[in-house]
């Protein structure tokens, strides 16, 4: 899909991952980086070293020790911030500071106050900031992204979209995830974000008011594990948004992504379940599975933050630090309605 | 009756008394409960009464019954029960009216299209000692019963949340367009998300205590796509989809989810297809899993309640709360406030 960068004669870009809190993110971000000839993994760092290698190891990446010396000014374009949402900024601002791109997990912080010191330190320091709103890079989201452009659905009007998984606990997660003070809440910031921001992308248009339902009804795990959200777009289009860790252990799958739209001339059902074979094996799970054959979205991502990088601007359909922002704003509002009885909130509205 | 052949069912029923039943209102459901009836044994449909005589007449002659042009004519024939199948507008004043001529009624959903219309209809059932149902028609499809029972054996603990999403064109069956106007169905947040208000409220056991909603214009009517969201007295909460602004050729699907605390229960009705007969002409039958199995499994329990004097398989307060969620959903969506329902008394 990107040409341009693909045995280019331009040396790759030297990528550094920093934070692995987003552990199987982290994961999947370095086999992306570690499989293009487009970049080279250069290092792999967290406070935590045996998380760092074992994200490290499985491509032959070194683990670095120390962040400082990590981002003294040498090889270093970029780097891949995938630590606990808290911790975004301190680390995007590190990178900025060095004058190496950054490329931030979602959400890309848990406050306003962070993203906006994030977007400032990057553009400050005149380097891209990035947030891993990886939907934009389905391949069939970019099929209606195009219909949606050409008009031939006319206006939109009605969404319903959902990213369905479960609570991101340990053992395959590291605890953080449902610690609202480095992540920000539960269900509604981890997955919301993501569904904001698709009909952000798609649309064009900005959320001007958010009404959230949230409760702690499934797993225990401190934090809202069930999120309704509904939102106003600023031509009176409407959104419902389910970003629940409502999948049971034993489900068939494990996350979903989903996306109902209707405009003035024509719809859309979007269901990513759709790519997959169903298997019951003796030596998977109990029951029924699905197994996915979709493309890995993650190394189509990874790709166009290095040609971005290399050709010095955002290409589509890249998120912008401004992207993760507002999808951050919404989340928030989303927060502050749920707390004050499903008030319609209006997001943040300050500019970066 | 579980030893007896459904032949055998029908027969005895039939011998102890046909049952006599008028329907008020030919439109499409009210073909659908004809159909049903018909179905059900032990059960004349001795009259169908509509504004259009052409149209009773038609629906009438299906089943050999008589004509009426409206509910006052068709009293003077001796009947026990009455469906109620006209716009909900007129609901409660022939609801009302049935009753006090001593009818068991049927009442099609949703009840009312106001607050106060739905409580002359609950005033009139508390003061009769005849059974009213009201046509929540969802409790009887087979998917959505089954889910139920699901729920209510335990299967996937307690419920934590419901969505329900039907999704359409606008329909074009409703005489003279009534469904096409909003001040006579209460479009599309009244009239088709009152199902799964009912059905939600039913699954999850618990009552509605709160709601917000969202609405959006089409070039199928003001407020066509909505989306409202509701709490329960027992912290579950869910979501209703609904739409009339969606394109035709796409046809009409439902979705459901149920979350529970130790499982999920989803089914989408464009996915549960029941296959079909494809000829070389071109010609398709497609083999519909659902049917109207629904209409047929509700009329016969109105058919059953009646004969046993009651109790009603859906009592009127139940259409009553599901359409007073509905409602209070238009209000919030016109107000952009949600809307409490413990204390709500009407726009």
């Amino acid at each position: 899909m990107t040409p341009l960068v693909r045995g280019a004669v331009s040396p790759p870009v030297n990528v550094a991952i920093v934070g692995c809190a987003h552990q199987p993110h982290a994961w999947s971000y370095a086999r992306a980086l570690a499989s293009t000839p487009s970049a080279r993994l250069v290092a792999v760092f967290d406070d935590d070293p045996a998380l760092a290698r074992s994200v490290a190891d499985d491509f032959g990446a070194p683990v670095a020790d120390d962040l400082d010396a990590l981002l003294a000014p040498g090889e270093l374009d970029a780097v891949v911030v995938c630590s606990p949402t808290a911790q975004h900024r301190r680390h995007a601002e590190a990178a900025a500071s060095a004058g190496c791109h950054v490329f931030s997990e979602k959400p890309i912080a848990t406050t306003t106050d962070d993203a906006r010191a994030m977007i400032t330190a990057c553009r400050d320091a005149g380097v891209q900031l990035h947030v891993a709103f990886v939907i934009r890079f389905l391949p069939h989201v970019r099929t209606i992204k195009e219909a949606i452009d050409s008009e031939s659905l006319g206006e939109v009007i009605g969404i319903r979209a959902g990213n369905r998984g479960r609570p991101p606990l340990p053992p395959r997660y590291p605890a953080w995830i449902t610690q609202a003070r480095e992540s920000g809440g539960g269900a509604l910031i981890d997955h919301s974000v993501h569904l904001t921001d698709a009909i952000r992308h798609l649309t064009g248009r900005e959320v001007v008011s958010v009404a959230a339902e949230t409760g702690e009804l499934l797993w225990g795990a401190g934090v809202e594990d069930c999120a309704l959200l509904s939102l106003v777009l600023d031509n009176g289009a409407v959104a419902g948004l389910d970003q629940s860790w409502s999948v049971p252990a034993n489900n068939p799958w494990d996350y979903d992504f989903f996306l109902r739209l209707v405009g003035t001339q024509g719809s859309v059902d979007l269901d990513d379940l759709a790519e997959s074979v169903q298997v019951v094996s003796g030596r998977m799970a109990d029951g029924l599975r699905l197994a996915g054959f979709a493309d890995d979205p993650d190394a189509e991502m990874i790709e166009t933050f290095c040609a971005s990088v290399r050709q010095g601007r955002l290409l589509e359909p890249s998120a912008s630090g401004e992207d993760g922002l507002r999808a951050l704003e919404v989340a928030l509002a989303g927060y502050a309605s749920a707390a004050s009885g499903a008030q319609f909130v209006a997001p943040a509205s300050g500019t970066a | 009756m579980a030893d007896l052949t459904q032949d055998e069912a029908i027969d005895r029923a039939r011998a102890v008394k046909p049952l006599r039943v008028g329907v008020v209102g030919a439109g499409l459901i009210a073909g659908r409960h004809v159909r049903a009836y018909a179905k059900a044994g032990g059960v004349d449909v001795v009259a169908v009464a509509d504004a259009h005589p052409a149209k009773a007449e038609r629906l009438a002659a299906t089943v050999g019954g008589k004509a009426f042009s409206g509910l006052d004519e068709m009293l003077a024939l001796e009947t026990d029960a009455i469906s109620i199948c006209t716009p909900p507008s007129s609901h409660a004043e022939l609801t009302v009216r049935a009753l006090q001529a001593g009818k068991h009624v049927l009442c099609e959903k949703p009840v009312a299209l106001s607050l106060r219309d739905a409580e002359h209809i609950e005033e009139a059932a508390a003061a009769s000692d005849r059974v009213v149902m009201i046509g929540h028609v969802l409790r009887y499809e087979p998917d959505h019963r089954a889910a139920k029972d699901l729920v209510e054996a335990g299967q996937i603990g307690d419920v934590a949340m419901l969505v329900h999403a039907a999704t359409g064109s606008l329909p074009g069956w409703s005489e003279g367009g009534w469904l096409t106007r909003p001040e006579e169905s209460g479009g599309p947040l009244l009239d088709l998300a009152v199902h799964g208000f009912d059905y939600l409220a039913w699954v999850i056991g618990s009552p509605a205590v709160r709601v917000h909603a969202v609405a959006a214009d089409s070039p199928a009517g003001p407020a066509t796509y909505g989306l409202a969201t509701v709490r329960y007295a027992s912290g579950a909460m869910g979501q209703v989809e609904a739409s009339w602004a969606h394109p035709a050729g796409r046809g009409f699907t439902t979705m459901v989810e149920i979350a529970g605390s130790d499982g999920r229960i989803s089914w989408d009705s464009g996915s549960v297809s029941g296959g079909a007969i494809h000829l070389a002409d071109g010609g398709v039958t497609w083999l519909d899993p659902v049917g109207e199995r629904g209409y047929a499994d509700e009329i016969a329990a109105f058919a059953e309640a009646v004969r046993a004097g009651g109790p009603s398989p859906v009592p009127v307060s139940d259409g009553v709360a599901a359409t007073r969620t509905a409602l209070a959903a238009l209000h919030s969506a016109r107000t952009g406030q949600p809307v409490d329902l413990t204390t709500w008394e009407g726009p």
